[in-house]
């Protein structure tokens, strides 16, 4: 693996963010969303930079990556759908919408089709059931869906 | 009392680029500060203890008691942690007010931080609500260069520092102290209470944790004064509330409400009435953690503390989630119980392995392998997890389990084989 | 001071003393697995719940400070109940395979689980898969789906050995015990969380499925790695030492100890002198007792006093030293050094691990014993183990010099000796070692000498009396004459010297 350690933006961003905890360890979060966002996966060795850079052990580091779903241990599709899977949504349709997807990328809860674009995953509430069914795209929301609603979606990704 | 007039809260939600600092200094915004500067702090809690502000977060603790826990004599320095980590199925309700009015939060953030003599404060802020943090750092951006946050505010001599911080995913930082903990960088696990926040809360000092709506309405008390924010809702349950209404109805969405309004009418007024012109069947009217209401009793109950205690179930966040007359009870409970068990923390035995263990029984019943004694020991769970927790998301799932079983338990029967 | 009542029973403890601490001054003990003593407070097995008069819910007694007037149950029927329940949860996912456990026999799960003789659970689902076995580092094996949680392995590498190498990954009931990828639990303790481990989760390398632990027996020993001299229980059966547990001593070891020191246990069982050995012809042979002690008898009667040396032993026992003391004093020898394996401070912390890697200079020098620097026109060098090649050979640098060891084990300087008797390791008599706090400790024979084999002070008596001098010695005399102590003073915390002068 090539050398790892934050570009000059993230350099500063990490510099900035810093400031505003009186201790390091407090950055962790941001910090792994940092390095999240630069490689797009937290690898064993950004993990190992992360702890560098804030002064803690990987083992703390690693607890707390894969203790929040946000964080990939893996690398994701180009594309990440997180469907809601929730109450609110599923009372509103939400088992469709995966269905939907699950059939028209060919691929299972928790999986990545094969060229590495598409990924789908379930998510629990994200706050958004006044409008459901929804989901995430990456860091946007898609809100009351229908399946015409995700066709045009998805034939709207490169 | 007209719900129109009631707006605490939303009142600008209509309004065009009501997020920006400008359209929020037009309607009044930011004109509190002046006042609260030439108050004492210990006076600024008076005002909100009369008020009768309660927590919005869940709880319902009285504020400004909360605020008065926080030692004054204390040589560290003082926290506020603002609650914006709503995930609570069937809430969504400080998305909102941070998308359309953050400056009102940032004042609130600054009302509470002036009275209990913080000089930095964080939001906390779930990590999909990618969007109302954008929304909240282009406000707080827009506060600073205005004065409103920094160094000496408004020429008081006053700071404050605000932060947005970013979660990752986790349902649980919601509850307080696995929200201060993933604030320091662990794992977001609940801490042993006591100690409690307010003595020794963020880095070891004192700290305030409040939810976007209980601070949101700080302008106005401070503003308009706790009498006229009294005037809303009931003797006991003071002032208005977000509810957040989904599931089936024609019109979910955000309804801003003086408490002891009532439900029915919330429904077929408000939210136009059933989807579809179906019949109601059930409706948790707090999030999912509170005890479900059947149609009946949800028909006759007002929105506010002491009437929905009465019915057995609880305000909680104000999450108001409607089910029709074609909804599978067993289906929705092993929903609910799918949630608890993916967002346990997992420290506690009863709750790590009680959410999991009612979750497979529910799971095998919805598949049609339901056996003798599983709805007892549904129940067992339930009653062996709640109370014997660190933190409350056991009896989070246990009251949709106890009240499921009460109200529905047919339903359930009919998932056992004969 | 707060007073209060506990199952009836009124006591008195300190200001901020918890529940279960007072219980514990009580005599009364409340199940738990995740508080323990040393480590920060966890609070998450939930175990320890108690019925507090007065108070809305049962509360964890392990983090519930101890108040005025408290009236706390811990055996009503309610309680029992509850701790009951919170044992069903644990089970639930936790393969009851006690008889293919390794930890079976010191498994707290399992003994609680039979004190509250649980039947069959009613849960019928499949149980979280984890994995089973996970080679976690060098000493420690883990089988996570016997993990039952409790973090006390994680708090004992963050707070006790600051290396921090364990954590949980995910959450929930998917959570799991782990190292950092990659990484491995590689500390000079870990062996301690195989002890804290509350189930058969964590478990030593070494000692796996060697042997089931009913069948040992145990004595009170004190480790011979270095000069802290760890309190350890002597795990034996069938002639052999199995392992070295860790016994509590406050003031010397608390409750732990290194892996190397408890590693190394074989040293009782392997490379052992077993049968006197007499140098004929310039071949080291075996021999008989009595041609042995001919032959030792010859080299030293010949001689006059300041023409032998003895030299005794940083890593032998206050009493063998003691013993040869009085073996000088017989026969006229007024050169006592001291042999003493090299300092390693490489190998040294602030915790437990010293450089000095003996564990009784103390006792030696205490007895008089100079530290070995060789001598001028000696003929003859009696020593007891610990004596090496190169203090011989700087003996020998001056001229031929007859060598008479008394060894436990062989190496490169029974290779050299001119007569070898048999020594007993500490393993194998009663007796005591001195460590870096003067503190004269006790260990108990566990094994009884096999074959010829008798604790340095029995050859010395042996030797005297072929010299047709008279030495009656036994264990407790010496202990009285070196150190004005007797064995039933030692306790089980050992006595700290009085200061010489
Ligand atoms: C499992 C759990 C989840 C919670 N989630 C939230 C949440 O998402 N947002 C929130 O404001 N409070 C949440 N709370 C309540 C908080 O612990 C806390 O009571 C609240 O933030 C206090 O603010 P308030 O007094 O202004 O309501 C949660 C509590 C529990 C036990
Ligand atoms: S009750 Fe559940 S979520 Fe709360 S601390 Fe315990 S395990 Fe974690
Ligand atoms: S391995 Fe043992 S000590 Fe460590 S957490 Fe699991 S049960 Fe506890
Ligand atoms: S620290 Fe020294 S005495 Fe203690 S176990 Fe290790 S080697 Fe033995
Ligand atoms: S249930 Fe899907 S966003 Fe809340
Ligand atoms: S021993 Fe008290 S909670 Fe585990």
């Amino acid at each position: 693996m090539a050398d790892i350690k934050f570009n000059e933006a993230n350099q500063k961003k990490f510099e900035q963010l810093l400031k505003r905890y009186p201790q390091k360890r407090a950055a962790m979060l941001p910090t792994l969303w940092l390095a999240q966002e630069q490689y797009g996966w937290l690898s064993p060795e950004v993990m190992t930079y992360v702890g560098g850079l804030l002064e803690v052990p990987p083992s703390k580091v690693y607890e707390v990556a894969t203790f929040y779903t946000m964080f990939h241990l893996q690398p994701v599709g180009k594309y990440h759908f997180q469907v809601c899977r929730t109450l609110s949504c599923q009372l509103r349709g939400a088992e469709g919408i995966t269905a939907q997807l699950k059939k028209r990328f060919g691929i299972g809860i928790g999986q990545t089709s094969e060229d590495g674009r598409f990924t789908l995953t379930e998510v629990e509430c994200l706050g958004s059931c006044g409008t459901a069914p929804m989901l995430q795209l990456n860091d946007d929301y898609h809100e009351d869906l229908t399946e015409a609603k995700l066709d045009q979606l998805i034939e709207s990704l490169e | 009392m007209d719900v129109m007039e009631a707006k605490v809260l939303t009142k600008n939600f209509g309004v065009k680029d009501s997020h920006t600092l400008p359209v929020y200094e037009s309607t009044g915004g930011y004109n509190v500060l002046k006042r609260l500067f030439s108050m004492k702090p210990e006076e600024v809690i008076e005002e909100v203890k009369k008020s009768g502000l309660r927590g919005r977060g869940g709880a319902g603790f009285p504020t400004g008691l909360k605020w008065s826990f926080v030692p004054k004599d204390s040589p560290k320095p003082k926290y506020l942690c603002v609650n914006a980590d709503e995930s609570e199925p069937g809430t969504f309700k400080d998305r909102y007010l941070m998308e359309l009015d953050p400056h009102r939060l940032i004042e609130g953030i600054i009302v509470c931080s002036y009275a209990i003599d913080c000089h930095q404060s964080y939001i906390y802020i779930r990590g999909e609500f990618v969007f109302p943090k954008e929304r909240l750092e282009q406000a707080i951006a827009e506060a600073y260069a205005k004065g409103y946050l920094g160094k000496n505010i408004l020429g008081s001599g006053y700071d404050l520092e605000l932060t947005v911080h970013r979660g990752a995913g986790a349902y649980i930082c919601g509850e307080e102290t696995a929200l201060l903990n993933s604030l320091e960088g662990l794992r977001g696990m609940p801490r042993l209470k006591p100690p409690f926040p307010a003595v020794v809360g963020l880095f070891g000092c004192p700290t305030v944790v409040n939810n976007v709506e209980t601070l949101s309405a700080l302008p106005f008390i401070l503003g308009e004064g706790p009498e006229a924010y009294r005037k809303f809702g009931t003797e006991k349950s003071p002032g208005t509330k977000m509810f957040s209404v989904s599931g089936h109805v024609v019109r979910p969405g955000n309804y801003e409400i003086p408490l002891g309004y009532s439900l029915k009418k919330l429904i077929e007024e408000d939210c136009g009435g059933m989807k579809d012109g179906k019949a109601l069947k059930a409706v948790i009217p707090g999030g999912s953690s509170v005890p479900v209401l059947p149609a009946k009793d949800a028909m006759e109950v007002n929105l506010d503390y002491e009437s929905l205690a009465e019915k057995g179930s609880m305000l909680g966040s104000g999450g108001v989630i409607v089910m029709d007359e074609t909804t599978c009870m067993v289906k929705t409970l092993t929903n609910l119980a799918h949630f608890y068990a993916h967002e346990s923390c997992g420290q506690c035995s009863p709750c790590r392995e009680g959410t999991g263990w009612a979750h497979k029984i529910l799971k095998r019943m919805l598949a049609g392998e339901g056996r003798a004694g599983d709805l007892e020991t549904l129940h067992r769970i339930a009653d062996n997890m709640a109370g014997k927790t660190i933190c409350v998301l056991a009896d989070a799932l246990a009251m949709p389990i106890w009240s499921y079983l009460k109200h529905f338990r047919s339903e359930f029967e009919a998932y056992i084989e004969k | 001071m707060p007073k209060l009542t506990i199952d009836g029973k009124e006591i008195e403890v300190a200001d901020g003393t918890t529940v279960f601490e007072a219980a514990r001054q009580a005599d009364i003990s409340i199940p738990h697995f995740c508080y323990h003593p040393k480590l920060s407070i966890a609070g998450n097995c939930r175990m320890c719940l108690v019925d507090i008069e007065k108070m809305p819910k049962p509360a964890i007694s392990c983090n519930t400070v101890a108040n005025e007037g408290m009236v706390v149950n811990t055996k009503t029927e309610k309680v029992k109940e509850l701790q009951k329940s919170v044992l069903e949860f644990i089970l639930i996912n936790h393969p009851i395979d006690c008889p293919v456990c390794d930890q079976a026999g010191e498994c707290k799960l399992q003994e609680f689980y039979m004190d509250y003789t649980m039947t069959d659970s009613e849960f019928h689902e499949e149980k979280v898969k984890k994995p089973k076995k996970v080679d976690l580092g060098p000493n420690v094996m883990l089988d996570d789906e016997r993990c039952i949680l409790c973090s006390r392995c994680i708090r004992f590498c963050d707070e006790i050995t600051h290396t921090s190498e364990l954590c949980f990954s995910e959450r929930g009931d998917r959570s799991t015990l782990t190292t950092f990828p990659g990484k491995q639990l590689d500390n000079k303790y870990s062996l301690n969380t195989v002890d804290i481990c509350p189930v058969g989760a964590l478990t030593s390398k070494p000692f796996r499925f060697q042997k089931r632990v009913w069948f040992l027996k145990h004595v009170p020993s004190v480790c011979s790695g270095c000069a802290t001299g760890c309190n350890i229980y002597m795990d034996y059966d069938d002639g052999k030492v199995w392992r070295y547990r860790t016994r509590d001593n406050e003031s010397v070891n608390q409750c732990w100890t290194c892996d190397a020191g408890r590693l190394s246990y074989p040293l009782h069982n392997e490379k052992r002198v077993t049968r006197p050995m007499v140098r004929k012809n310039g071949v080291l042979e075996y021999s008989t007792i009595s041609d042995a002690l001919g032959e030792i008898a010859r080299a030293l009667s010949s001689l006059g006093g300041d023409e032998a040396v003895l030299v005794g032993s940083a890593q032998e026992s206050n009493e063998n030293n003691m013993a040869l003391k009085k073996f000088g004093q017989t026969c006229q020898i007024k050169d006592l050094q001291y042999s003493a394996k090299p300092k390693d401070d490489a190998d040294a912390d602030n915790f437990l691990i010293k450089a000095d890697k003996n564990p009784n200079r103390a006792g030696v020098q205490h007895l008089g014993y100079q530290e070995f620097h060789g001598g001028i026109g000696v003929k003859v060098v009696l020593a007891l183990e610990g004596f090496s090649e190169t203090h011989l050979s700087q003996l020998r640098e001056e001229g031929p010099v007859a060598f008479i060891l008394l060894a436990t084990h062989l190496g490169p300087e029974t290779e050299l000796a001119d007569v070898v008797l048999p020594a007993a390791t500490f393993g194998e008599q009663e007796g005591s070692f001195t460590n870096f706090q003067n503190r004269v400790q006790k260990f108990e024979a566990a094994l009884i000498p096999q074959g010829m084999v008798l604790p340095a002070w029995k050859w010395l008596e042996k030797i005297a009396q072929e010299l047709k001098q008279p030495l009656q010695l036994s264990a407790e005399a010496l202990l009285q004459e070196g150190f004005g102590l007797k064995f039933a003073d030692l306790g089980t915390e050992g006595k700290i010297l009085e200061s010489k002068n």
